[in-house]
């Protein structure tokens, strides 16, 4: 493959159309596959050539491909963006044509996700000369790719094998991605009811699906649905191979947070296996009810959480820790009726700064507001007296 | 008795006299030769070819109209001085050619090895590969352009803001050119907003917007209020506007955006009781969001001695939104470590942590400048507070002292007990009872905006409100 000529490679893109054979045409025209680094393919003009063997639309599209493949061999991404662009619209134009078949599928997944990587990889070097504006390519990939879901979806007339919405989940997946990439997450929302609608929901690839509930899943947390999300998460978590470590880590990073919030701890086992040792002295800390701890393990591993985007959700744990601590007190006392001062006392001795008797009293109030005290507060003898049946629920069956 | 039909038109008598001797009017036989040639060359777009800064004829007319505005209407003057026009002579000589000849090939007439359009035009692409497509560069010197200013005086559509003083009660009252400020125009198709005598320049931007700020926002003799901050609101948001056009960043950029985000913070404090009608916040707020959007994203390039206040500024105005909080969290350390966004960052992390006691105490710490951004939030902070506590401290025999709560809730007495009415807490003489079956949300209709002497009016103290409005340099 990084030896054959221009022509050989022409004669070998026109037989897989003819043949109708979409995965080998996909490898053709992926940046994925070795053809890419063959110096005789790299050509800044190949229009000629492809117009003497090819059929419109398929010239244009391989002769865009060969420009990409000569804009990456020069480092110039933007340009590779460019002609990918080509590449894909000449694509839309082919596949639109189709009537009743999807061979093309193999295809569309390859030039899109060399859209999207392209798109990526212009931005950045944009931002590395100090021009472009963060987000304008992907937003620009973003559209062309809609434009392609846009004919996938609208895919009524052809029966369940040869239709083209098999190729809606490929396309979400890779619009999600540029979605959370620049931090348009409301646009998510039309993608998902199109999927919750559909009838072909759950037929799609394992993989394909795991994605979607990962960015599903994600979207649930920042909308501070957690039991969704863990839903979501949890799926993707099982039903991801085992060998794709990498992604069974990404998963894990977003779901542990979750799970955390509904009191379910991760085992130190688990996180050594992930290697996410930054979340061990969280766990430590919300488990015991250690408020410093839990401080001090949020500032060391600061710039991880806030990357991930998970620091805001890890400081809601702060609330199941104070649950957790005053738990302590409450066994301590081992009596219902808990002075306000004793939990003063325990917070001071956390170090939690500048706090007094009133914030005190805010804190119970929260926690028993949501749930996880059974109780009240009596202003008057400034104590907190408990239900005398299990004053603490656990915190799994709290909402 | 004549019987002449109604509506008769008057018919025309003899030949038209501009076709004296010619076979066709003028102007069909222009058309008909620009046809002609669309059709063999194409349709061709209108070149620019004026090498002077405004068109001969763009000129000429201007001042005719400046003459007829002074002088009246006056009759066009001939000019030409042979019997014949040179523009009709070539015509008729041409057509006699053609009709003599057949159509004739247009005639190179360059001699020079490239046609100088051709030449400008290559430049000009080759600076925009380079440079990006160069942009409207203002020139009016003025906080008003000329021509809108006279437009304005003549359709009566001054403010009386704008007025020579003492003119107001006129019927035509003339335009003080010193006082006169380009208003805001929406943009529409056929318009042309980027004339450079119509632009002003950075510069001049910040000149307009100080003033504005100094003789109109604070001066004491301009009541209502309201209207003056319609009228400051309307020609900030042509200051904006100009900025958009011409594509200002930088340091300049940010000097002014600085000034205007200041005045609407304040605005949208300063205005809170107002009715609807006389003052609408949400039309406040989205222009405060983008000017504060903009503004932040002017920060992410080169180094701003304002940042940090302005950072802070837009997270406390933006409590609870994730988006603005992980915006802070991402911002440089040196930034960020800066006690006015640390503060900020507290207030928030109470917020996240639902406790509106720390909120409220923290709250008595920010500046008066904060303080109005946190205020639109205060009235549900507070409501949240009696809501927790109506869980909290539900019980039978609860007497929780009013003045207690005021305390916490930073608000006078007689305040608090009015809140706790309003989200059916049962107050009764200087005791309050909390029931967690009592509580109820205030209906939005009914949550009037009210200010807060505690948290906000008692911090602007000493400080006057142009240190305010100006920010210390």
């Amino acid at each position: 493959m990084a030896h054959i000529t221009l022509n050989q490679y022409l004669q070998q893109a026109l037989e897989a159309i003819e043949n109708r054979d979409g995965s080998f045409c996909a490898e053709l025209l992926s940046f994925k596959h070795p053809h890419v680094a063959n110096p005789r393919l790299q050509l800044p003009s190949p229009e000629e050539k492809c117009q003497q063997l090819l059929e419109p639309p398929y010239d244009e599209m391989v002769a865009a491909h060969l420009r990409c493949t000569f804009a990456v061999s020069n480092h110039d991404f933007v340009e590779a963006y460019r002609c990918q662009t080509v590449v894909v619209q000449s694509f839309l134009k082919a596949f639109q044509a189709h009537k009743e078949e999807n061979w093309a599928l193999p295809m569309m997944f390859a030039v899109a996700l060399d859209l999207r990587i392209f798109a990526n990889n212009a931005e950045q070097q944009l931002q590395k000369k100090g021009k472009g504006k963060v987000g304008d390519m992907l937003e620009k990939a973003a559209d062309q790719l809609m434009a392609c879901f846009r004919v996938c979806a609208s895919d009524n007339r052809a029966g369940i094998e040869d239709s083209k919405k098999w190729g809606m989940l490929f396309l979400i997946n890779q619009l999600f991605k540029i979605y959370f990439k620049i931090s348009k997450l409301h646009l998510c929302k039309p993608l998902i009811r199109a999927i919750d609608s559909s009838n072909l929901k759950d037929e799609y690839s394992i993989a394909q699906r795991v994605t979607y509930k990962y960015y599903v899943g994600r979207k649930a947390m920042f909308d501070s649905d957690f039991k969704p999300a863990e839903e979501y998460l949890s799926f993707a978590f099982q039903h991801c191979h085992r060998s794709c470590q990498k992604n069974k880590r990404m998963i894990l990073i977003y779901l542990l947070p979750v799970k955390m919030l509904l009191g379910h701890m991760p085992t130190l086992l688990l996180l050594k296996k992930y290697d996410l040792m930054q979340f061990a002295d969280v766990t430590r800390a919300v488990s015991e009810g250690n408020l410093l701890l839990l401080n001090e393990a949020l500032a060391k591993h600061e710039t991880f959480f806030i990357r991930c985007g998970i620091f805001l959700i890890l400081e809601k744990l702060k609330v199941i820790t104070y649950r957790n601590l005053f738990k302590k007190v409450y066994q301590l006392l081992k009596t219902y009726q808990l002075p306000l001062d004793a939990f003063l006392v325990a917070l001071k001795m956390m170090q939690v700064e500048d706090v007094d008797i009133d914030e005190v009293q805010c804190i119970l109030a929260n926690l028993i507001y949501m749930g996880h005290i059974k109780g009240y507060i009596s202003h008057q003898h400034q104590k907190l007296v408990v239900s005398k049946q299990n004053p603490f629920p656990p915190l799994s069956t709290v909402s | 008795m004549s019987r002449e039909p109604k509506n008769s038109f008057p018919v025309p008598r003899g030949p038209h006299p501009q076709s004296e001797g010619r076979g066709c009017g003028r102007k069909k036989d222009c058309l008909r030769e620009a046809q002609k040639n669309e059709q063999r060359d194409g349709p061709t777009e209108p070149r620019g070819t004026y090498t002077v800064t405004c068109p001969e004829r763009e000129c000429r007319e201007r001042e005719a109209q400046k003459n007829e505005q002074r002088d009246g209407p006056t009759e066009p003057r001939g000019t030409c001085t042979v019997t014949c026009p040179e523009r009709e002579r070539r015509e008729r000589e041409a057509q006699k050619n053609e009709q003599r000849d057949g159509s004739t090939e247009p005639r190179s007439t360059y001699t020079v090895t490239c046609p100088e359009r051709e030449r400008r035009e290559r430049e000009a692409q080759k600076n925009e590969h380079s440079d990006g497509p160069t942009d409207p560069r203002g020139t009016c010197t003025l906080m008003c352009p000329e021509r809108e200013r006279r437009e304005r005086e003549a359709q009566k559509r001054l403010h009386r803001f704008e007025m020579m003083p003492g003119m107001e009660k006129d019927r035509w009252p003339r335009a003080d050119p010193t006082r006169t400020v380009k208003e805001y125009s929406r943009p529409a198709a056929g318009k042309d907003a980027t004339r450079p005598h119509d632009l002003r320049p950075p510069s001049v931007l910040l000149k307009t917007v100080c003033y504005l700020i100094n003789a109109i926002a604070l001066s004491p003799s301009l009541q209502p209020w309201t209207e003056v901050y319609d009228f400051v609101f309307d020609r900030l948001r042509s200051v904006r506007q100009d900025m958009i056009i011409q594509r200002v960043s930088g340091p300049e950029c940010a000097a002014v955006l600085e000034r205007i985000v200041r005045f609407l913070l304040y605005a949208s404090y300063r205005l809170c009781e107002e009715p609807l009608r006389l003052y609408d916040p949400r039309i406040n707020d989205t222009h405060l969001q983008e000017s504060l959007s903009w503004l932040l994203s002017c920060y992410c390039v080169g180094h701003h001695p304002h940042q940090e206040e302005f950072q802070a500024l837009s997270l406390l105005y933006n409590l609870g939104s994730t988006r603005a909080l992980q915006h802070a969290l991402e911002l440089p350390e040196e930034v960020r470590a800066a006690p006015a966004v640390r503060l900020a960052l507290s207030v928030n992390r109470a917020h996240l942590e639902r406790n509106p006691v720390r909120l409220l105490r923290l709250a008595r710490r920010l500046d008066f400048l904060q303080s109005c951004a946190l205020h639109r939030h205060l009235e549900a902070c507070r409501r949240h507070l009696l809501l927790l506590y109506s869980y909290g401290h539900s019980s039978r025999n609860c007497r929780f002292p009013l003045r207690e709560l005021a305390r916490l809730l930073a608000l006078e007495d007689a305040q608090a007990a009015s809140l706790c009415r309003a989200c059916g807490v049962s107050v009764t003489g200087d005791r309050v009872s909390f029931s967690k079956a009592s509580y109820v949300e205030p209906p939005p209709g009914e949550r009037q905006s009210t200010r807060s002497y505690e948290l906000v009016d008692r911090k602007q103290g000493d400080h006057s409100l142009a240190l305010v409005l100006h920010g210390s340099p």
